[in-house]
């Protein structure tokens, strides 16, 4: 579904990623974990395709296609969400505008109608529900005055209304109550299916206890220095992240 | 500096078919108008609204016959249509319009032009007590002719005691090289209210000067939104005198530049009087290599004590080569005040950007969302649904959608 292979990326004249590879197949859920600054939500932003990151060398195809010839809004209407650490507030656009729009858009892509303002509602309610997020902060302007918490529900609440094919979820976990973190692993966990996958960026364990991941890597020094299973990540959790640095 | 000759011209043919008695007044005004000229880049309140170049034209007096009904009535108003100057039809109410124009005393060159020429106008007065019980809408058009023309409008609006309305002074125009100046002398008795919206949606080409002059007696409110989308050269003057105590107003407005418009607003509030309370909020989006210029004044005069007043102004500049001259401006010479005021300068937020563009919205339309989401303030302001859609639709807004949580 993606492949990812040597990919080289820059910020600012900085090379951030050093020839990183990575390949995900549909149904599979990883993890990406590694340390402060180490390039996990430069990662995240290049496949979204967010202005601000030269892609130096490398390629990334999403079935099959070159993803880094399409345009950020085109890649969502192909299917790639991206679940941001630090989600924007945007007064004056209403949370329910957004959805509409990004929904709208998503057809027009598919060739679709615009989807009736009905089922639009129902759509949205039913989703909001299972967040348990008030439908009336909807009409408020997008992430207007939400807490942490609420401002990453609500970017699990746009996945779940938006029904993308790969979710990228950057530390979509962190900042969350206990609760919270149970509603979003759910909202996780709802969208997982044999068609999807999902990349899951974390520094915490706690997530992957509820969303078992597939595969687990270390992203260290621009590239995944590691791969394994569940149990890599417990290793980290006691280990840290000092002997893979060494390594 | 130039003769005017060809106002002079323009002018002498104009008295001619006028009787004496008419003529006396007019000529005093015009002799003004040669006196001080259009006002230039010298005279302070329009460093950046030269009208000097207006001195070689050579505008018509428009004289032509009004015919063709333009599409842009509200369905929910009365209205009054005046093409290039002239009346359209016998108004539904005949005292909405006057033939006589008074005259008072002009502030500058472009003013005594006005009043040399001035053809009759809007004339709304309302009776003690009494409500419009529909607005008003006022379309003035401007349409271009075989050669270039100008028109020159006095009006007045004046409410009595307790009497309200709402009216609306709609400017069109195709862009035809034109020159068209109104004067508003607008009047509001005791606790009276005037909902007022001035709308310039012309298209690039003509000159539009307008000035409204208002007067507040004890406890009238004054509501205006002001909105320019576009246009050619345009000047609009607001000014608000708060002359008796418990007068309030509220003044909003948004002005959208475009490709080859010069939007100048200059809006003055004048506290004459304790207790009285003013608000302006404006908000400018300017794009391509234009200049908008905006110059918010409040004015305490002494004994003015417990005003409040606010005045807030943001632009949003779309391009590098925008400019923008906005100026908030405050004048106290009262001790016992409360008066705010800012003015920002800002870029469209490219975070902001990114993120829409990130759920699948492409960049034309998200950029319209963050544009309409910066109007909104002044947007909100327009409680008249189909003059509100009218607008959003011209500056090529999205529709907000708000959820029904009952549906
Ligand atoms: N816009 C930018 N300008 C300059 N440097 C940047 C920019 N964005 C990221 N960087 C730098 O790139 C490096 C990688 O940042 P990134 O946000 O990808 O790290 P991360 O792995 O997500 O870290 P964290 O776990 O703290 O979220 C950091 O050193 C950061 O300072
Ligand atoms: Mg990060």
């Amino acid at each position: 579904m993606l492949e990812i292979t040597n990919l080289h990326a820059r910020v600012e004249e900085k090379e951030i990623l050093k020839g990183l590879n990575l390949s995900i197949r549909p149904g599979e859920v990883h993890a990406i974990m590694g340390p402060n600054g180490a390039g996990k939500s430069t990662l995240s932003n290049v496949i979204a395709g967010r202005e601000g990151y030269e892609v130096t060398d490398g390629t990334i195809a999403f079935e099959g296609r070159d993803l880094l010839a399409l345009d950020p809004e085109i890649r969502a209407c192909e299917g790639i969400f991206l679940g941001f650490q630090y989600p924007v507030e945007i007064p004056g656009v209403s949370n329910m505008t957004l959805l509409k729009a990004a929904i709208n858009a998503r057809r027009k892509h598919a060739g679709e109608t615009e989807i009736p303002p009905n089922d639009f509602l129902a759509w949205v309610r039913d989703r909001a529900k299972l967040v348990k997020i008030d439908p009336k902060m909807l009409s408020r302007g997008v992430n207007e005055g939400f807490s942490g918490g609420e401002k990453k529900r609500n970017e699990i609440l746009q996945m779940l209304v938006l029904q993308p094919r790969l979710m990228i979820l950057d530390e979509t976990d962190s900042g969350l109550d206990i609760d919270a973190l149970k509603i979003v692993s759910d909202g996780i966990n709802a969208l997982r299916g044999p068609e999807r996958a999902t990349v899951l960026v974390t520094h915490y364990q706690r997530l992957l206890d509820y969303v078992q991941p597939d595969f687990v890597h270390v992203l260290a020094r621009g590239r995944i220095v590691r791969s394994g299973g569940p149990e890599l990540a417990k290793e980290l959790e006691e280990k840290g992240y000092g002997w893979l640095e060494a390594a | 500096m130039s003769d005017l000759a060809t106002y002079s011209a323009q002018f002498e043919r104009f008295a001619n078919a006028l009787t004496a008695a008419e003529r006396a007044p007019r000529s005093v005004q015009f002799s003004r108008f040669l006196a001080s000229g259009f006002p230039d880049k010298h005279v302070e309140d329009w460093r950046y609204s030269d009208l000097s170049a207006l001195n070689e034209h050579n505008y018509e007096p428009d004289v032509a016959a009004a015919d063709h009904l333009p599409e842009a009535l509200l369905a929910d108003a009365d209205a009054l249509v005046y093409v290039n100057g002239r009346l359209l039809g016998e108004p539904k109410h005949g005292q909405w319009h006057s033939d006589t124009s008074e005259l008072p005393p002009p502030a500058t060159g472009v003013d005594a032009l006005n009043a040399a020429f001035a053809s009759g106008g809007l004339r709304l007065r309302m009776d003690r007590g009494t409500v419009l019980d529909k607005p008003l809408q006022v379309l003035f058009v401007s349409r271009a002719e075989a050669q270039a023309t100008m028109s020159h409008q006095r009006h007045l609006i004046e409410l009595g005691d307790d009497a309200q309305a709402k009216v609306l002074l709609d400017f069109a125009g195709d862009g035809g090289e034109r020159l068209a100046t109104h004067f508003f002398d607008v009047r509001l008795g005791r606790n009276a209210k005037l909902t007022l919206y001035r709308v310039q949606n012309e298209a690039a080409g003509g000159t539009l000067v307008t000035r409204i002059d208002t007067r507040l007696s004890r406890d009238a409110k004054f509501e205006a939104v002001t909105i320019d989308l576009g246009g050619g050269f345009t000047r609009h003057d607001l000014d608000v005198s708060l002359a008796e105590s418990g007068a309030e107003t509220t003044i909003a407005g948004l002005y959208a530049q475009a490709k080859g418009s010069h939007i100048d607003n200059h809006v003055r509030a004048v506290h004459a009087a304790p207790h009285c309370t003013s608000r302006m909020n404006y908000r400018g989006l300017v794009d391509e290599k234009t200049k908008a210029v905006f110059n918010g004044k409040v004015v305490v005069q002494p004994g003015a004590q417990k005003t409040d007043s606010e005045q807030r102004i943001a632009n949003l500049l779309l391009s590098r080569k925008a400019e923008v001259n906005a100026k908030p401006d405050l004048e106290i010479y009262a001790d016992d005040v409360k008066c705010a005021h800012g003015a920002t300068v800002g870029q469209l937020d490219e975070i902001a950007l990114a993120y829409l563009r990130s759920r699948g919205i492409d960049k034309d339309t998200a950029r319209a969302m963050l544009l309409r989401a910066f109007a909104l303030q002044i947007l909100d302001r327009i409680e008249w649904p189909a003059l509100r859609a009218r607008i959003e639709a011209a500056l090529h807004l999205p529709a907000e959608l708000s959820l029904d949580t009952d549906a």
